[in-house]
C-alpha cells in the first residue's frame, strides 16, 4: 500500500472541475480505493503498490476523469519519431547498472505546485516501485543546460557539484556525507567505479544518488531531460512510457531519445499499446454476472482502456502508462471493479463433498476434552522464545545446534522456536502467582527441534501448582489421560535437570521416549518466580 | 430464620465469650475465610454480630539493614573511622566505606578537601548524638510493629530507610468478630430446634431417619465463593468455531509445515524476489538452518519461468530456499494445490481449508503480535466465479454470526482480488478480516491448466475481536493471565 496526499486545488485544476469531499470519497471508493482523510486543502488516499500511474496526481486525475466519463480523448503517442538526443551506453556500466531509458520534454509550464508534486512523485516512485532505487532511479534535468553528446558510463571517484551542496565533493565523500548519498550508498556495488550520466561538460548525474547542481530543474525550467536507470531493461523502458503520459497530460511535448548500447540501440519512449482479446463469456464467466458487450466496453473505458468488439471477443488496448497489467485476469479485475463488487450477486456453488476435520484436529480435540475434564485451563503461547527462558531458566544446557533460530527479530529477546512447552507454561504460572491456588493449566501446540531435518512436534503439557502437589499426582494425571486416549505406555525413571532427582520419569510409547513428568526442581520454580510446589508433564502426540 | 452456618458462627462466638479473630474462628469452624467473611457480613447486617476491621503495619529489616543494626549505618562507621585517624578518599577501599562516603556527603556530614576527608559540624553532632535513622532501625529491630503514633513521629526516617532498602513494610489487615446483645439472645434461645436435620448423611438416608423431620433451611441469598471452571482458551474456541463452519459447508481440513522454504511462502504465490514483503522487516528468516530443501522439485522450473516472464529479472533458487516461519496459511493451500494428484477420487469442485499459526517480525504491542492464527480456504474447480466466492464467504462468516462486505484490493497472487470486511455490532464499524480472490493463472497453470482456484485467508484473532466485545486488545489473548481466563465469559 502507498499513502498519498493530494492538493485539492491542483487536483481540481487537473480535472477541469471541482468535487465536494463526499462525492470525492464515493467516487474513489467506486474506483476501488480508499480516501482516508480530507482537510480543506488536501485529501489522503491509500493506493495499491502496483499502480504507480495513479500514485502520481496527474495520473490519478486522468483515472478519475476516465471513471466519470469526462476524459479528454487523449492519444498517448509521440508524433515526431525522430530522436532529439542520443545517449551512448559504455561497456563498463553493464556490470553495475546496465540499463537506461530517457525522454525529452519540451514546452513544459510548471507552477510551484506542479513542480512540488512531480518531485514528490519521483521520490515515491523510486522508493516504492523502484525498490529504494535499487531497481529504478530517475534523474530530472534542465535540458537547456545540457551540452551533448550524452553518455551513460562508469568512472572512477572524482569531484562533482551535486544538488543541495555549496561546494564540490568527491563521489566517495557524497556517499558518506550527503543526505541522499547516505540513504542510497547501499546501491553502489563496485568499490571504485561509479555509474554516471555525463555530457560534454561533465557529470550530470551520479546514478542512482544525486544530480548535478548545474542541470537543476526549477519552476522556470521549460525543457527537460528525464533519465531512468535500472537493472531491468523492461522496467526502465516502461517507466519512460509512464512519465511520457504524465507530461502529455500536463500539456508538454515529448521528444524521443535514442539509446545506443554496444551492438544494439533503441528509441524511447516506445509508447506501444499492447492489445489483448478476451471472449465476453470469459469475462462474464470469471465475474459471475451477465454484463453484455456494450457495457463491458463502457466499463473498460471508465478504467482507461480503449475497447472494441471483434467477433465474439472484445479487444482491449492496455494504456501505455499501466505497468501492472500482465494478462487478461488483470483486465477482468478492472471490469469487475468498474461494475462494482457490491453489485455482484452471490451465486451458490453446487458440490457433493462432505466436510471433514483433519486427523490432528480430531486427536487434539480428544486430548483437550480430557485435560479440561481434569480441571486444566488452556493457555496459548508464542512459539518464539529465548535461550534464557527455553534453556537457562530450565537448568538446561543451551543447544544452539539443535534448535531452530531466527534472524534479526524486532523483539530482540526472541531468537528461537521453543523446544518444549513447559517453559511457556512456567512463565504463565510465574505471572499468575497472585491468583488463587491450586492452579491447573495446560497447552496443546507445537514445539520444534532440528536433527538433520526440522521437526515440528505437536505436544501437550500441563502444570499443577498446589501446596501439596507431588510426584504421585503427576503420575495420576498422566496415566488418567493416556488411558482415556487408549494409548499403551510404559513409565521409566529418568534424570532430567528441570525436575527433582528421583521424582521424575519418562513416558515410553512404542519403546521410545515420548514424554516426561514429575516434580519441577525448586531452582526452576524460583527462576520463574513461582513459590508453590508444582508438578508437570509433557508428551509428544 | 438463621442458616445452619450462621447459627454455628453465633454458637461458636458465644463459647468464645468476647471478640475473636476471623482467622481463628474460620479454623475452629473448619470453613474457608471467604465463606466466613461473607456470612459474617450478612450477620452484621442482621445486627447479630459486630465486625471490627483494623490494619497494622509491621516492619521487616532487610539483610543489609540487619548488618547495620549493630555496627551502625555506613556513614556513622565512616565518621568514626575518620575521627580516629585522618584519611584520604583513595584509602576508602571497602564497599561499606564507599556507601558511607556517598551518604555522608549527601547528608552534609563530611566534605572532601584536596582529597582529605573532613567531618563537618553536623557530622560531629551525629558522632556524639547519633543519626535519627539509626535509632529507628534499632527500635524496629526489637519491636517490628509500627503504631500510628510511631509512624507520624518518624515519618521522614521511615521513608529514608525504605528508600535505602534497609527495611520493608508489610500491611496486615485483621477482622475481629464479636456477638452483639441481639446475637447473644438468639444464640441462647437456640433458633435451631433439634428436630431439624442439619446436613444429610448416609446413615440418615439408609435409616430413613429423615422421616417426620424438617430440614434446616439455607439462606439462598447468601454469597458463596464461586467454583472456577476449567476452560479451553477463547482463541481455541474461535478456531474450533471457524473449523466447524468450514466442515458444515463441506470443506476438508488440510495442514502443513510451519517452518518452510520461502518458495512456498512467496515464490509460488507469485511474490517477486525483490518484493518488500519478503524483507526481514516483516518476515522471520532462519539463521539455523539457513536453507531448506524444496521437496516438490517438479514445480521449481515452472515457477522460475513464470517469475522471469512476469517480472523481467532473474529468479534465484537460493533465495527461494531461505528458511522462513510461514507468514500466511496460503502457503499450505498452495502446497496442496501442487499436490492435487492425491485428490483424484474427489469430484471437482474440491474444497479445502486450513487453520494454523503464522508469524510476522513485529514489535509486540496491543495490536501487533509476532504469532497469530490464520484460516485459509481454497476451492479448486472449473468455471468458478467471483459470485461463487462471495457466496461461499458470506455463508462461512455468516455461520459464525459475522456480516461481511467486499472491497477491491491488490494482492500479488489473486486477480481479481478483494478485501473482506466484517461488521462489529458494538463499535458500529467495519473491520478488515480477510483477503480473497481468484488465484492468478500463472500460479494455477502450474497445477492444472483448466482449473480456476478461489482462495482466501482471514485472521482468526480479528474474527474474535468482532465476536467477543470483552476482548479489546489482541495482546490479552497471548498474555494468558490465569485470572483473566478464569473470569472470561464464553461466547
Amino acid at each position: 500500500m502507498v499513502n498519498v496526499l493530494f492538493n485539492k486545488k491542483y487536483l481540481f485544476s487537473l480535472l477541469g472541475f471541482k468535487l465536494d469531499d463526499k462525492k470525492l470519497e464515493s467516487y474513489i471508493a467506486k474506483m476501488g480505493f480508499e480516501m482516508e482523510s480530507a482537510s480543506a486543502t488536501e485529501i489522503g488516499i491509500e493506493l495499491p503498490a502496483n499502480r504507480p500511474d495513479i500514485v502520481d496526481i496527474v495520473g490519478f486525475a486522468r483515472a478519475l476523469r476516465n471513471f466519470l466519463h469526462k476524459g479528454k480523448k487523449t492519444k498517448y503517442e509521440i508524433k515526431n519519431s525522430k530522436p532529439l538526443l542520443q545517449i551512448d551506453v559504455s561497456k563498463e556500466v553493464s556490470q553495475l547498472r546496465p540499463f537506461i531509458a530517457a525522454l525529452a520534454v519540451e514546452e513544459m509550464k510548471f507552477s510551484e505546485e506542479s513542480l512540488k508534486h512531480l518531485l514528490n512523485f519521483t521520490e515515491k516512485f523510486t522508493s516504492n516501485y523502484g525498490r529504494q532505487r535499487k531497481k529504478l532511479a530517475i534523474g530530472l534535468h534542465d535540458l537547456d543546460k545540457i551540452i551533448p553528446p550524452l553518455e551513460y558510463g562508469a568512472i572512477k571517484d572524482q569531484e562533482f557539484a551535486a544538488l543541495g551542496t555549496s561546494k564540490k565533493m568527491k563521489f566517495s565523500e557524497i556517499l558518506k556525507k550527503h543526505e541522499k548519498g547516505i540513504s542510497y550508498a547501499h546501491t553502489i556495488s563496485h568499490p571504485s567505479l561509479y555509474p554516471v550520466v555525463k555530457d560534454s561538460d561533465g557529470v550530470i548525474s551520479l546514478v542512482p544518488i544525486i544530480n548535478s547542481a548545474r542541470t537543476k530543474v526549477t519552476a522556470a525550467t521549460r525543457n527537460l531531460l528525464i533519465e531512468i536507470t535500472g537493472i531491468s531493461k523492461y522496467d526502465v523502458e516502461r517507466s519512460a512510457d509512464l512519465f511520457a503520459a504524465m507530461f502529455i497530460d500536463l500539456g508538454a511535448t515529448i521528444k524521443k531519445v535514442k539509446i545506443n548500447y554496444s551492438g544494439s540501440s533503441v528509441i524511447l519512449p516506445k509508447m506501444e499499446s499492447q492489445k489483448i482479446e478476451i471472449p465476453l463469456l470469459k469475462i462474464e464467466g470469471q465475474i459471475g454476472v451477465i454484463i453484455g458487450f456494450n457495457n463491458v466496453i463502457s466499463l473498460a473505458n471508465k478504467m482507461g482502456y480503449l475497447a472494441a468488439l471483434v467477433g465474439r471477443n472484445i479487444r482491449f488496448w492496455i494504456p501505455t502508462y499501466r505497468l501492472d497489467v500482465l494478462n487478461e485476469q488483470d483486465i477482468i479485475e478492472d471490469i469487475a471493479i468498474a461494475y462494482g463488487y457490491d453489485y455482484i450477486q452471490p451465486v451458490p456453488l453446487f458440490s457433493e463433498q462432505i466436510g471433514e476435520l483433519g486427523e490432528s484436529t480430531k486427536n487434539s480435540m480428544k486430548v483437550s476434552e480430557i485435560m479440561v475434564g481434569m480441571g486444566f485451563s488452556e493457555m496459548m503461547n508464542s512459539f518464539l522464545t529465548s535461550d534464557d527462558i527455553n534453556f537457562k531458566k530450565m537448568r538446561q544446557e543451551v543447544d544452539k545446534e539443535g534448535s531452530i533460530r531466527v534472524k534479526a527479530a524486532k523483539v530482540q529477546q526472541l531468537t528461537m522456536l521453543r523446544t518444549s512447552l513447559l517453559p511457556s507454561l512456567l512463565r504463565n504460572l510465574g505471572m499468575s502467582v497472585h491468583e488463587k491456588m491450586p492452579q491447573k493449566i495446560f497447552e496443546l501446540d507445537y514445539a520444534f527441534g532440528l536433527d538433520k531435518q526440522v521437526n515440528e512436534r505437536r505436544c501437550v503439557a500441563a502444570l499443577f501448582a498446589d501446596p501439596k502437589a507431588n510426584f504421585n499426582q503427576a503420575k495420576a494425571i498422566v496415566e488418567g489421560m493416556l488411558q482415556s486416549m487408549g494409548i499403551e505406555y510404559k513409565i521409566r525413571e529418568t534424570l532430567h535437570n528441570s525436575f527433582i532427582e528421583g521424582r521424575s520419569a519418562n513416558i515410553i510409547l512404542d519403546g521410545k521416549v515420548a514424554g516426561v513428568f514429575g516434580e519441577i526442581h525448586p531452582e526452576v520454580l524460583s527462576n520463574f518466580g513461582i513459590e508453590e510446589p508444582t508438578v508437570a508433564f509433557e508428551i509428544s502426540l | 430464620m438463621l442458616s445452619p452456618l450462621e447459627f454455628r458462627i453465633i454458637s461458636q462466638l458465644q463459647k468464645a465469650k468476647g471478640g475473636i479473630s476471623a482467622e481463628q474462628l474460620a479454623s475452629e469452624l473448619q470453613i474457608s475465610k471467604d465463606t466466613l467473611y461473607s456470612t459474617a457480613e450478612n450477620l452484621s447486617v442482621l445486627g447479630y454480630v459486630e465486625l471490627k476491621k483494623s490494619s497494622s503495619k509491621e516492619a521487616q529489616i532487610t539483610d543489609e539493614g540487619k548488618s547495620y543494626a549493630n555496627a551502625g549505618l555506613p556513614e556513622t562507621q565512616l565518621l568514626r573511622k575518620i575521627s580516629r585517624k585522618s584519611m584520604k578518599v583513595q584509602e576508602l577501599s571497602d564497599p561499606v566505606s564507599r556507601i558511607g562516603l556517598q551518604w555522608g556527603k549527601s547528608n552534609g556530614l563530611l566534605t572532601i578537601d584536596g582529597g582529605m576527608l573532613n567531618i563537618t559540624a553536623k557530622g560531629k553532632e551525629a558522632l556524639s548524638g547519633g543519626i535519627a535513622e539509626e535509632k529507628v532501625l534499632t527500635e524496629l529491630g526489637s519491636s517490628p510493629q509500627i503504631s500510628g503514633q510511631f509512624e507520624s513521629k518518624h515519618k521522614r526516617e521511615l521513608e529514608n530507610l525504605l528508600k535505602r532498602k534497609l527495611i520493608t513494610i508489610k500491611e496486615r489487615s485483621s477482622l475481629e468478630i464479636s456477638l452483639t446483645a441481639t446475637g447473644s439472645e438468639a444464640a441462647s434461645k437456640g433458633h435451631l430446634p433439634s428436630s431439624q436435620i442439619n446436613s444429610l448423611n448416609r446413615s440418615i438416608i439408609a435409616s430413613k431417619g429423615w422421616k417426620g423431620k424438617e430440614f434446616e433451611k439455607y439462606n439462598v441469598n447468601l454469597e458463596v465463593a464461586k467454583e472456577i471452571p476449567a476452560k479451553a482458551h477463547p482463541l481455541r474456541r474461535m478456531i474450533n468455531q471457524i473449523k466447524g463452519s468450514y466442515v458444515s459447508m463441506g470443506f476438508k481440513e488440510i495442514s502443513g509445515p510451519i517452518v518452510i522454504p520461502a518458495f512456498w511462502n512467496f515464490d509460488t504465490l507469485f511474490t517477486p524476489q525483490d518484493h518488500p514483503a519478503r524483507e526481514t522487516q516483516d518476515t522471520f528468516y532462519l539463521s539455523n538452518p539457513q536453507l531448506l530443501e524444496i521437496t516438490n522439485k517438479g514445480v521449481v522450473a515452472k515457477v522460475k519461468a513464470a517469475h522471469e516472464e512476469a517480472w523481467h529479472s532473474e529468479w534465484v533458487e537460493n533465495i527461494a530456499k531461505q528458511g522462513v516461519l510461514r507468514t500466511q496459511m496460503t502457503s499450505v493451500s498452495i502446497q496442496e494445490l501442487y499436490n492435487i494428484a492425491k485428490y483424484k477420487e474427489y469430484k471437482l469442485p474440491l474444497k479445502l481449508f486450513s487453520t494454523g499459526r503464522v508469524f510476522r517480525n513485529e514489535n509486540i504491542d496491543y495490536k501487533h503480535l509476532t504469532d497469530f492464527y490464520q484460516s485459509d480456504g481454497i476451492i479448486i474447480g472449473e468455471n468458478l466465479t467471483m459470485a461463487n466466492l462471495f457466496d461461499t464467504l458470506t455463508k462461512i462468516y455468516g455461520a459464525i454470526g459475522i456480516k461481511i462486505k467486499f472491497k477491491p484490493a491488490y494482492f500479488p497472487f489473486v486477480e481479481p482480488g478483494a478485501e473482506v470486511y466484517g461488521y462489529h455490532e458494538q463499535r458500529k464499524e467495519w473491520l478488515e478480516i480477510a483477503g480473497c480472490g481468484i488465484l492468478r493463472r500463472e500460479i494455477t497453470g502450474i497445477a492444472r491448466k483448466s482449473v480456476t482456484v478461489l482462495a482466501w485467508g482471514s485472521s482468526v484473532e480479528r474474527l474474535l475481536l468482532i465476536k467477543d466485545p470483552e476482548i479489546e486488545r489482541l495482546s490479552d489473548l497471548y498474555n494468558n493471565g490465569v485470572g483473566w481466563l478464569r473470569s472470561k465469559r464464553l461466547v
